[in-house]
């Protein structure tokens, strides 16, 4: 029941993942952030089998802070995707292949262009102008699909995702426990602000 | 249902038409019935006149067209020269067999005009690259039965470009209305001597 | 333990260079001469058997070998190292092109990965150099040299033609008969004809007299033994010479008829026969 968002606009990015970590039928945590910064400009989140989730995200993240060290130069979010995919498909032949789902938000330190990658353990990519991660996205896509467009404000975005929670919180079994809410612009990642105590009953 | 042949979804097809060859692919991305992306092209060109259809699980597809853009990159620079659609097939073949085992899960297919003659040259594979070679028409993917049903019934010798691209548009967009997993748009590329025309169809959304 | 000992022996001198290289080199010119022509439609090798004894059995001996259908090669120096070379490209030409592309490596790709085998033996450990310097004649699919001069002499309005010539690499698709020399450094030179092995000096003085553009094959078979005549020391018959060549498809030598589309090699070894043919026309 772990939910993964992401939603592009005209100028940005935005992140979104469920703030709760279960064990089975059990809420270990409510704060929990499944979202890894991997350069200035990008951001990748996960969910998954458990131990595999963060275990890949942060290899890939000492792997793009790495290069960005040896080359004082960040990959583009482009670069990152396909890098990932990468190591993710010799995962996916390998003994023991990682269980891994994952979205990669940012914006392109050059042309300030905002793009999001889906990618699932089985190492497909597609980039997509918005996109989520398991049940999510039978409850999101079609909300997304009827109320997105590319240009779209921070703003703008914020209000659809609220809708796509506010969907999750009437149509999901389990709490999620809210989300952790991060914005990929031009000058970074940003911490969002989220109601996570609005309180949605079902119609 | 979770063959990995059937997982993403996507339909291809080949056609042979007079001095020109066509390749069509449908765009969608899917994971079972549901829609991931309405933009994921399965045509790849690897030289002036050589295509590639991939077809099958998402991964492979991406993986595969990779590694046939490295080989052909490094057959260019070994001897400065493109690959012939032929050549490329028997290239296709070996890379894939070599997977004997552990095979890559897609289902190619190969369009393109030999360099020398002019002549149309189309094949497709199984998966461990077994060649089909064909004389009329390839089809590949989930949508294979009805893409053979339309290319049977559309399909005929010597067909101009113009009526090529629309014999194959039609195969392809009617043939992925009866099947769930591909549609979501085309890419049509009609390959002739000294032009190759790529057309972009919208197709059904839904 | 072993490979702790197992560095080059090739090693630069303080002048800079390779001696070993120089050494092997120097057993190349110690070496039965061997020669080639290229022609328009064909390439002649050619060479002579010496045996020291008459108790040999000549036609037992083989210097000229066929490597692919298309490709032969003929050498001068070591005869046990040429053995290995010849094994080497057989394999090399199909399981680094045969078994992957469907088809035969065109002559300068077989060319490079056999300079390759014997440059790496001039950098690797416990190996010395090849002591054989290699004549490798083929021909490739292609644009062959007469279709290039008459696409040079159309005028430039049908530009299709002159871009066919060449790739976009800046590549040849050049087609026709080649002609290679591959020395042990594992460096490499393509000929219109030239000799190796002793009296390569000579040989190659005489074929630069000799040589002319447009040649025909027959013509450069007789050069070829007017070549050998002037560097020989022994008797010359269809015993004591040896001649290759790449030459139209040789469909008798097939082995089936009525294949369509089946193409003969196109590099043969002459027979004694044919040889004598030749030298009583000389």
């Amino acid at each position: 029941m772990e939910v993964l968002l992401g939603i592009t606009g005209k100028d940005f990015t935005l992140i979104a993942a469920s703030k709760a970590a279960m064990r089975g039928a059990t809420v270990l945590k409510t704060s929990d952030d499944k979202t890894r910064s991997l350069n200035k400009h990008t951001l990748m989140a996960f969910s998954g089998e458990a131990g595999d989730t963060v275990q890949f995200a942060e290899y890939i993240q000492a792997n793009a802070q790495l290069y960005s060290m040896r080359n004082e130069t960040d990959l583009s979010p482009s670069a990152l995707a396909h890098f990932v995919r990468g190591e993710l498909a010799s995962s996916l032949r390998s003994r023991k292949p990682y269980n891994v789902n994952l979205l990669l938000g940012g914006v392109d330190p050059i042309s300030h262009k905002p793009s999001l990658y889906w990618l699932d353990y089985l190492a497909s990519l597609a980039p997509l102008p918005y996109a989520a991660h398991g049940y999510a996205q039978y409850y999101c896509l079609s909300i997304l699909d009827k109320h997105h467009h590319p240009d779209i404000t921070l703003h703008q975005g914020i209000k659809l995702l609220t809708m796509c929670t506010d969907e999750l919180k009437r149509r999901l079994p389990i709490d999620f426990k809210g989300m952790v809410v991060k914005a990929v612009t031009k000058d970074g990642i940003r911490d969002i602000e989220f109601d996570d105590d609005k309180v949605v009953k079902a119609a | 249902m979770s063959s990995p042949f059937s997982i993403n979804g996507g339909a291809c097809v080949a056609m042979v038409g007079k001095d020109c060859v066509a390749i069509a692919c449908d765009l969608r991305l899917g994971l079972q019935a549901l829609t991931v992306s309405n933009n994921f092209p399965k045509i790849f060109q690897y030289g002036e006149h050589v295509f590639l259809g991939l077809t099958g699980l998402a991964t492979d597809v991406a993986t595969v067209s990779d590694l046939f853009r490295y080989k052909v990159n490094m057959y260019r620079l070994r001897e400065e020269r493109g690959i012939a659609p032929r050549t490329f097939a028997n290239l296709v073949s070996s890379s894939l067999y070599e997977r004997r085992f552990g095979p890559y899960f897609v289902s190619p297919v190969v369009a393109g005009l030999d360099p020398k003659t002019g002549s149309p040259f189309i094949c497709g594979f199984d998966s461990i690259g077994c060649i089909d070679f064909a004389k009329d028409f390839i089809v590949s993917g989930t949508a294979t039965d009805q893409l053979f049903g339309m290319c049977e019934s559309l399909w005929e010798p010597d067909l101009a470009p113009e009526d090529l691209f629309e014999t194959i548009s039609q195969a392809l967009l009617n043939a992925v209305d009866r099947d769930a997993l591909s549609g979501w748009g085309a890419h049509v590329y009609i390959i002739e001597k000294d032009k190759v025309t790529k057309r972009l169809l919208k197709g059904r959304q839904d | 333990m072993a490979d702790r000992y197992s560095f080059s022996l090739t090693t630069f001198s303080p002048s800079g260079k390779l001696v070993q290289i120089e050494y092997a080199l120097n057993a190349v010119n110690q070496g039965v001469t061997a020669l080639g022509i290229k022609a328009t439609n064909g390439i002649v090798l050619a060479t002579e058997k010496k045996s020291n004894s008459p108790l040999a059995d000549p036609s037992s001996l083989s210097k000229i070998s066929l490597i692919t259908p298309n490709i032969g090669m003929v050498y001068a120096g070591m005869g046990p190292d040429y053995r290995v070379l010849v094994d080497r490209a057989r394999k090399v030409s199909h399981s680094g092109y045969k078994r992957i592309y469907n088809e035969y490596p065109p002559t300068r790709i077989l060319v490079q990965d056999v300079a390759r085998v014997m440059q790496e033996a001039t950098q690797s450990g416990g190996v010395r150099p090849y002591g054989v310097s290699l004549l490798i004649a083929g021909w490739d699919e292609g644009i062959l040299p007469e279709e290039e001069v008459e696409a040079a002499a159309k005028p430039a309005e049908e530009g299709g033609e002159a871009k066919k010539l060449s790739g976009k690499t800046g590549g040849i698709l050049k087609g026709g008969p080649m002609l290679y020399q591959v020395d042990p450094s594992g460096s490499y030179f393509p000929w219109k004809a030239t000799a190796i092995g002793k009296s390569a000096t000579t040989a190659k003085t005489f074929l630069e007299k000799r040589y002319t553009e447009g040649l025909e094959l027959e013509d450069a078979v007789h050069i070829a033994l007017l070549t050998l005549k002037e560097t020989i020391e022994g008797e010359m018959n269809g015993e004591t010479i040896e001649i290759g060549i790449v030459g139209p498809p040789a469909d008798h030598l097939l082995g089936v008829e009525g294949v369509e589309g089946a193409r003969g090699p196109r590099f043969r070894k002459l027979t004694p026969q044919e040889i004598e043919d030749y030298l009583t026309n000389l």
